[in-house]
């Protein structure tokens, strides 16, 4: 052992370092199973490690640990600070309990005592662990990788926030690899260092660490780049919700009273609607106009009201997409509503019944009539065609023409005047550097999914009188469902004077089978939703989905790249005559007919996959080259078993020395030019603490100069041999 | 016992007069198996004179000294023929030449003249006075000492003699610890006389024989022969090693290879000895003395880039 490792200053730091790392363990653990004495725990932890660090001999170690853990028990438990003769009979009447449990398997019968100490037990190995890694392997990385997946996994799928404690171990982690990446290498060169010498070694790295995280704390975050998991998966689950509003909590569905959104939910199954559709759709019934920093309310006769027959073609603010990509649903509902549900880009609507549809251009609400009556209907069949908007108008979307839109839009335009001024300080901030309409609309979109949203239905305020249902979401409480979402979008949206409104109805639902091209999928109260439609001036209304988890899109076409550039389009045009001589010289040549055949196909391939092909061929060759790079790592694990099952020929043994040679060149080890086998193997031997090397050598130089090949015993210098071979792939 | 048991012997006696020395008597075993001589470069009075009679008690051969001035004729060395009026004939008196282990002490003192006649008798193993040649009794091994050519009154040897040298040795101050030991040691006695012989002659011929058969594989002798060849191409180098240097260090390898117990040469050796035998054999060019180039420095270099061999050579 040399000196780095004798070092008690070097090591204090390092144990020091560790400390916090387990500490960093020890806090979401407390704070999600609601244990208290954080601090008892934390100095049981420093108590370990400091007689870790002075080497303690376990016959002191372990009774003044036991002695802790006993004192812990009595001190929280009975509530007296010291030993007492009460307290001791209390804790041997709670061992026996516990015991009498164990021994009869009645687990549920443990008391907490028990399970605390389980837990100290827990702790006293993990510290002892993590001494061994820190003390004798001089290696933390396994230990690092383990808090960072531990912190990463508890922050997405609990509610402990590790924000900072990422931070925090990244510190600590970088930090102590590099101390002990310091410990080995002084090690592995046999290297003293003076404490000057550590320290002075040690003072660029705390500067370079601290330098770049502070930079790193200083620069902009950008936003996760996937959603957070968990409502993603919920989603599927059919735990999505939309609001009735009004109670703390809510029962799931749709409702036609959003004035006073807020408040938790709990879930509801009970099927809605049956769709039997090519792609899940959004299925709109209504939107609302008026936000009254509550909730919702809708402005009564505004718009014009259409009436439609059966199977005519129902004017929406939606214009159907191209005709032949036509597709059609058939709803068949579990649940009476006087209106239908209805899918963006509807065309007309079929009913057996034939009623009458009557279209409400205030709330696009389309209701079903019969002879004046309302009516309900049970099965219908939708013609639709999802719309398309073109990427290249979205982009023409100056923010200038808003101000040329007619007064028709100024419902969508309305906010409460009591709306705090940091939400319109949020959406100028959010869209800062947007110059469309239509990418100021995708930035407020996106920005819920920028970390610090959660999606949750549960513990949800209803705001306070004065209180603003969108500024409590976006500046406190920062958890909530769709409502929550779709109403701060529409709210920041008209505070940058982009017309928005609020849309209710249901989401996809639940896949249940699918028949051919046709998906059958099962609608729930539980998928009751609310999104966002928002206006682009000379492109007109389009769906946004602000909620975190939720897949809901308006179909943009990228027709803008088609006129810039793209080889492989222009190209085509050019493409058939090449094929066509080569069809002809076949013929002449008279060869075989799947010739050509093949000729074509293969070059059709790689037309339409000459992008993919040259990926994948660059792809296999930086493959191959990383493999040869880091072959040093592998190839011990082939040559072994290869050499080993070599016959028991003479050259065997020649030949498997001379590959470890190379081997040893690869790891780094390099023989001089002029230095012999004898002196390069004892560099070896002093190297790794061995003398498999000399004891080769030795044979070795009896086979080859000596000319003796037959003297050598390859099955009694096998195991030297791989003893070696493995070092080197270390 | 074996060759490496009675050689170590032989070491290990040795060492009971020279502390200290042990890589020398190594190496004076090393040309003495390879019918070799040995050149001894050092100023008086570290011992030189010490371990050649130390090496000849061990052996229990006969030693001779022959103390070189500047008026010594070559009669002196080799021996002369003597007029007997008595029986009217010429008898010949050998001269100290004629002993197993020969001490030529200052060889740079005297004439080149006489110089010669003892290369002469080294090389041949035999003297010719007056048509009749007489051999030299085997065992023979010279050891030459010559102190350092920048002291006055000296006659450097030529190239051509100093080429018929195995090896050329530098003896060494004794470290302050071995030179304390040294002063008590001979404060009781004077220990040389207490040695007796370990090995006899009869096994001393015998090892010299079983040298020869010492196993030197093919790529250790083109080895040998590329680091002879680095030399003559050596800018520094004036003249580089002759073949007979490249056989002076095969024989010497061979010979540390029995001393070591192999029985094959390894490059180790051709790298322990290649100093010792090239040494004396690379006349360095007068721009090698301006930048302080010796022939050890020129050998070392030569020896860390010339290929170790690792394999066995194919196709040969």
């Amino acid at each position: 052992m040399s000196a780095i490792r004798k070092n008690t200053w070097f090591m204090a730091c390092l144990y020091v370092l560790v400390f916090f790392l387990l500490a960093e363990w020890l806090t979401p653990v407390m704070t999600l199973t609601s244990t208290g004495h954080k601090t008892l725990f934390l100095v049981f932890i420093v108590l370990g490690l400091l007689m870790a660090l002075f080497k303690v001999p376990w016959i002191i170690s372990g009774p003044v640990k036991l002695l802790y853990i006993l004192w812990f028990i009595v001190h929280v438990y009975t509530d007296s600070f010291f030993f007492s003769k009460d307290a001791m009979v209390f804790v041997w009447a709670d061992l026996q309990v516990n015991m009498e449990a164990l021994f009869s398997q009645n687990w549920a019968q443990t008391t907490d005592i028990f399970r605390t100490v389980l837990f100290f037990a827990l702790l006293w190995m993990a510290v002892y662990l993590i001494h061994y890694w820190v003390s004798f392997r001089l290696s933390i990385f396994l230990f690092y990788f383990l808090t960072v997946l531990f912190i990463a996994v508890l922050d997405t799928f609990s509610p402990y926030t590790g924000n900072t404690a990422i931070i925090r171990i990244m510190v600590i982690g970088l930090l102590l690899a590099g101390l002990l990446h310091l410990a080995r290498w002084t090690e592995r060169h046999h290297i003293e260092l003076s404490g000057d010498k550590i320290a002075a070694s040690v003072i660029p790295l705390f500067l370079a660490i601290a330098g770049t995280t502070a930079v790193a704390l200083y620069l902009p975050k950008s936003g996760p780049v996937w959603p957070d998991p968990v409502p993603y998966i919920t989603s599927f689950s059919n735990q999505a919700g939309s609001g009735t509003g009004g109670n703390s909590v809510g029962r799931i569905g749709y409702g036609v009273d959003d004035s006073q959104l807020g408040g938790s939910f709990i879930g509801d199954s009970s099927p809605v609607f049956t769709a039997e559709v090519d792609d899940g759709q959004y299925w709109k019934v209504e939107s609302k106009d008026i936000y009254t920093s509550k909730g919702w309310e809708l402005t009564e006769n505004v718009g014009e009201v259409a009436v439609y027959e059966n199977g005519e073609f129902i004017k929406t603010d939606f214009i159907p997409g191209e005709s032949e990509e036509e597709d059609n649903a058939l709803i068949s509902m579990d649940q009476d509503f006087p209106f239908v549900l209805y899918p963006y880009g509807t065309e007309s609507i079929l009913m057996d019944a034939a009623p009458n549809y009557q279209y409400d251009a205030a709330d696009q609400r389309i209701e079903t009539f019969q002879q004046g009556n309302v009516f309900e209907p049970q099965v219908y069949e939708i013609s639709y065609s999802e719309p398309t908007f073109s990427l290249t108008a979205l982009r023409a979307t100056a923010p200038e023409k808003l101000a040329e839109l007619p007064a028709a839009f100024d419902r969508f335009l309305q906010l409460p005047d009591e709306l705090p001024q940091r939400v319109r300080d949020l959406a100028l901030e959010i869209t800062s550097t947007s110059t469309t309409v239509y990418d100021k609309t995708r930035a407020v979109e996106r920005y819920f999914s920028n970390g610090s949203f959660e999606y949750s239905q549960q513990d949800i305020p209803v705001p306070e009188d004065g209180q603003d249902y969108v500024d409590q979401f976006l500046f406190e409480t920062q958890r909530g469902y769709c409502d929550n979402f779709s109403t701060s979008m529409v709210v920041l949206l008209r505070s940058l004077d982009i017309p928005a409104r609020w849309v209710k109805g249901f989401n996809e639902g639940e896949l249940l089978e699918t028949e051919g091209t046709r998906d059958i999928y099962q609608i729930t109260n539980n998928n009751a939703h609310s999104w966002v439609e928002a206006y682009m001036p000379g492109v007109g209304w389009m769906l946004f989905e602000p909620t975190i988890g939720f897949t809901g899109s308006s179909e943009v076409e990228f027709d803008v790249e088609v006129d810039a550039s793209d080889p492989v389009e222009r190209e085509q045009p050019e493409r058939p005559n090449p094929i066509e001589e080569e069809d002809d010289s076949t013929a002449g040549a008279g060869e075989e007919a799947n010739g050509p055949d093949f000729w074509d196909r293969a070059s059709d391939i790689w037309d339409e996959n000459k992008a993919k092909i040259l990926w994948a061929l660059g792809g296999l060759l930086v493959l191959a080259g990383i493999l040869y790079k880091i072959r040093q790592k592998w190839l011990p694990k082939v040559l072994i078993p290869y050499y080993r099952n070599r016959g028991e020929s003479a050259s065997t043994f020649e030949k498997a020395y001379l590959r470890l040679l190379k081997q040893l060149e690869l790891y780094g080890i390099k023989r001089r030019e002029g230095q012999t086998l004898k002196s390069y193997a004892s560099y070896i031997d002093s190297f790794f603490g061995t003398s498999d090397m000399t004891r080769l050598t030795r044979a070795y130089e009896q086979a080859v100069y000596g000319g003796n090949p037959e003297s050598v015993d390859w099955n009694e210098l096998k195991e030297s041999w791989e003893n070696l071979i493995n070092r080197t792939s270390g | 016992m074996d060759a490496k048991d009675r050689l170590n012997a032989v070491i290990d006696n040795i060492e009971k007069v020279i502390i200290g020395k042990r890589n020398i008597a190594e190496l004076s075993i090393v040309a003495m198996l390879s019918h070799g001589h040995v050149l001894l470069e050092d100023v008086p009075g570290v011992g030189k004179t010490m371990l050649v009679r130390a090496l000849a008690k061990s052996v229990g051969a006969d030693f001779k000294r022959i103390q070189f001035t500047p008026d010594l004729l070559p009669s002196d060395v080799i021996g002369v023929s003597i007029y007997n009026p008595k029986d009217m004939e010429f008898h010949f008196r050998p001269g100290p030449i004629m002993g197993n282990i020969v001490l030529a002490d200052e060889i740079n003192r005297t004439s080149p003249k006489t110089q010669s006649s003892l290369l002469e008798a080294m090389e041949e193993a035999s003297v010719t006075i007056d048509g009749v040649t007489m051999t030299i009794p085997k065992p023979f091994f010279v050891m030459a000492t010559q102190n350092p050519i920048e002291y006055e009154g000296t006659y450097p040897l030529p190239e051509a003699q100093l080429d018929r040298f195995l090896l050329k040795v530098k003896m060494g101050y004794p470290s302050s610890k071995e030179e304390v030991e040294v002063l008590s040691r001979s404060q009781l006695s004077v220990p040389i006389d207490e040695l007796e012989a370990v090995i006899s002659l009869e096994e001393l011929l015998q090892l010299q024989e079983e040298a020869k058969k010492i196993k030197v594989e093919d790529s250790i002798k083109s080895y040998i022969v590329d680091l002879s060849r680095q030399t003559r191409i050596d800018p520094y180098v004036y003249l580089g090693v002759s073949p007979r240097g490249s056989i002076a260090l095969m024989k010497a390898s061979q010979a540390y290879a029995m001393l070591k117990g192999r029985n094959y040469v390894t490059p180790d050796d051709v790298q322990y000895l290649a100093k010792s035998v090239f040494g004396h054999r690379i006349m360095l060019r007068s721009e090698a003395r301006y930048d302080g180039i010796t022939a050890e420095e020129i050998t070392d270099r030569i020896l860390a880039k010339t290929r170790v061999p690792v394999q066995r050579l194919v196709g040969q």
